[in-house]
């Protein structure tokens, strides 16, 4: 390999990194730009005057003695009980990738060794009802919750969460299972395992990497979903995106703003972490090829 | 160690009939082949056995208990499967202890069980790696390293060598005969390669959409087959099949007679003999036709005419010349001959 690209010329090896840069700057430049400022004060990182000031920071220096302030994290953290939107968001994720992953690695494993008839047929409707804007979904569940009396609490959003995910869950797991070939859970079953054995000590070990990927999925469904959440859950349930809006609709207070870039930089950190840790499955489970003996 | 029976066992998918009333006795130790064309019901047929299709009809006996019911990890078999199916997430020394683990055999005995089984497939220098890293030849090894690694009642092998090539086919087959003379387990072998079936075989059972069509031992189905598809199935090349009548013990057909045949009965029939059992000759024969076309086979010719509709070869040596057209006569004695019925396609008694 590296032989090969050593033979590349050199002006395109150049062109070529110059754009892989270019594309980096861009990419990331967004975040960098938000973290720089967040430890800055609104009339800074807003400025009228000069943009650069959110770079050096006059303002910031002026009403706190140096370029940094933590106010912003200060704000949304103890003063607004950020804290509280970040466990619920945990509890409404850890849920709801949980219940999916389960429903969907039983029904996905099951479609796909059934040889049912009509499974396509039953995955693409499926795949319809995810097609659906989720608000069209939502405002239908208001009027039932409110009248049931479970509008506004976690687990009624986890459950529909839930079943916005569960679709693209099933489908994604039913085509990881597919590519694994029947004889290993026959092998299985023939050298003394149960059905549900073969799935776990046989299969779920291979399918790992298809898990995970799925599971990065539901992952950030829930974790980045407004729609429903701001709909179903009440001020002192709130997950973290609704907070971040709520944060950002009060602009006429001085220096709230600045609470909700706080709160966003505090709200990606968690995805950096995550997709670290997990690289190496979610990379073999997109190319899905890995899973095949 | 046990006998398996097959009592007019039947599979069938909707109006679709995969296994038609198959009814087989394997005695204990026995190693018995399935042989027969691609899509004639033998995996079927092994997969019933294992218990990873169900029975439509009939019942099949383990020892002495019927195992219809039962599900696969109670029947106490082990099977090869054709794609191996191995744990790809599995090193080959722990893809053969598996069976050891989910059965719960206590694990003090795991060691020295497997280091067996892979001292028997020869698999030493192998053993901490992945699937992924062994070639063709060694997963299918390991594939067999783990169903000796218990002792089974039965083994069951789907083509097992079917996804290997030619030279290792050869060594590879010599290894099962030699690992199953050893450790004397009823085995079940279904292949479509006549070759194999012939070299591994006590018994061996010839099948065709879903029938049995013969039961015996190699020898057995060579010399005497049942009817025109066991002849034409069986031997390299297949026996020489030709139609024609038979009237007072002569055989007429188009390009070929044969007289002193059993005089018992008359009608059409078809006439089969070997390529190895005729021989060419300058004077009168039975055949005396125009030659088809000529094959150097290496240690022989290959002369082929055509005589009404079938291709009809005989080895003979190989400076044999002659030209594509001229009339080359062969001698078939009535001895070497096979009568068929031809509406029927039974051998006809002699
Ligand atoms: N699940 C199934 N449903 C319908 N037909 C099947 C099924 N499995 C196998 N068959 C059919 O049964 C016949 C025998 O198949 P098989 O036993 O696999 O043949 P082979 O002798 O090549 O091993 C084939 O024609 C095959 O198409
Ligand atoms: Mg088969």
């Amino acid at each position: 390999m590296s032989n090969l690209a050593n033979k590349k010329p050199p002006s395109l090896v150049a062109l070529s990194t110059v754009f892989v840069l270019f594309w980096l700057v861009v990419a990331a430049f967004p975040f960098l730009w938000t973290m720089w400022g967040s430890f800055k004060v609104e009339g800074d990182f807003f400025s009228r005057a000069d943009w650069m000031n959110a770079i050096t920071g006059p303002v910031t220096e002026r009403q706190h003695g140096g370029p940094f302030t933590l106010d912003g994290y200060r704000g949304a953290w103890i003063e607004q009980e950020f804290w509280r939107a970040v466990l619920n968001t945990g509890i409404v994720v850890f849920f709801t990738v949980v219940i999916s992953l389960t429903l969907g690695t039983l029904g996905g494993y099951a479609l796909a060794r059934s040889g049912f008839k009509y499974t396509f047929w039953l995955l693409m409707a499926a795949l319809v009802f995810r097609a659906m804007p989720h608000v069209t979904l939502v405002s239908g569940y208001l009027l039932p919750f409110f009248q049931m009396n479970i509008w506004g609490y976690l687990p009624t959003t986890i459950i529909v969460l839930v079943a916005i995910n569960q679709p693209f869950t099933l489908w994604m797991l039913h085509s990881f299972f597919l590519s694994i070939p029947k004889d290993l859970d026959e092998a299985a079953m023939v050298d003394g395992c149960t059905r549900f054995q073969a799935f776990r000590l046989a299969i779920i070990p291979v399918m790992w990497p298809g898990v995970v990927t799925t599971g990065l999925f539901s992952f950030l469904l829930a974790y980045n979903d407004f729609t429903v959440t701001s709909m179903l859950l009440t001020q002192e349930n709130a997950t973290m995106i609704p907070k971040i809006n709520s944060f950002l609709g009060s602009t006429q207070e001085e220096g709230k703003v600045m609470y909700a870039v706080a709160a966003v930089v505090s709200a990606i950190v968690p995805l950096f972490v995550l997709i670290l840790f997990f690289q190496r499955q979610i990379v073999s489970g997109l190319t899905a090829g890995a899973v095949k003996g | 160690m046990a006998r398996l029976q097959l009592k007019n066992v039947n599979k069938r998918w909707g109006s679709f009939v995969g296994v038609d009333n198959f009814d087989l006795d394997i005695a204990d130790q026995e190693f018995l082949v399935l042989l027969g064309p691609s899509g004639c019901g033998k995996s079927t047929t092994m997969r019933m056995i294992a218990g990873l299709e169900d029975v439509t009809d009939g019942e099949i006996w383990l020892g002495d208990r019927v195992v219809n019911n039962l599900e696969p990890k109670d029947r106490d078999i082990s099977m090869v499967f054709q794609s191996y199916g191995l744990y790809p997430n599995l090193s080959v020394y722990e893809n053969i202890r598996f069976p050891l683990r989910v059965r719960k055999v206590p694990k003090e005995q795991h060691h020295e069980m497997v280091m067996k089984a892979i001292d028997m497939v020869e698999l030493n220098d192998f053993m901490d790696r992945r699937p992924a890293e062994l070639s063709g030849g060694q997963r299918q090894r390991v594939a067999l390293g783990r169903a000796i690694v218990r002792k089974p009642t039965v083994f069951l092998m789907d083509e097992p060598l079917s996804n290997l090539d030619a030279k290792l086919r050869v060594s590879t087959r010599a290894q099962i005969k030699n690992l199953q003379s050893k450790l004397k387990t009823t085995t079940v072998y279904v292949t479509h390669d006549q070759i194999e079936a012939m070299t591994l075989a006590d018994r061996v059972v010839v099948m065709n959409k879903g029938k049995i069509q013969q039961v015996g031992t190699p020898t057995d189905i060579y010399d005497n087959p049942a009817n025109t598809f066991v002849a034409s199935f069986i031997g390299s090349p297949a026996m020489n099949l030709v139609e024609g009548r038979l009237e007072n013990g002569v055989f007429q057909g188009d390009g070929i007679r044969v007289e002193g045949l059993p005089a018992g009965s008359s009608g059409n029939v078809t006439l089969g003999f070997r390529a190895e059992d005729a021989e060419i000759v300058d004077g009168a024969g039975e055949i005396s036709a125009p030659m088809y076309s000529i094959e150097l086979l290496g240690e022989a010719s290959m002369i082929t005419w055509r005589l009404g509709g079938s291709l009809v070869s005989i080895k003979t040596n190989k400076e044999y010349r002659a030209e594509i057209g001229d009339t080359v006569n062969a001698r078939i004695p009535a001895g070497i001959c096979h009568l068929f019925d031809t509406a029927s396609g039974e051998r006809i008694a002699q």
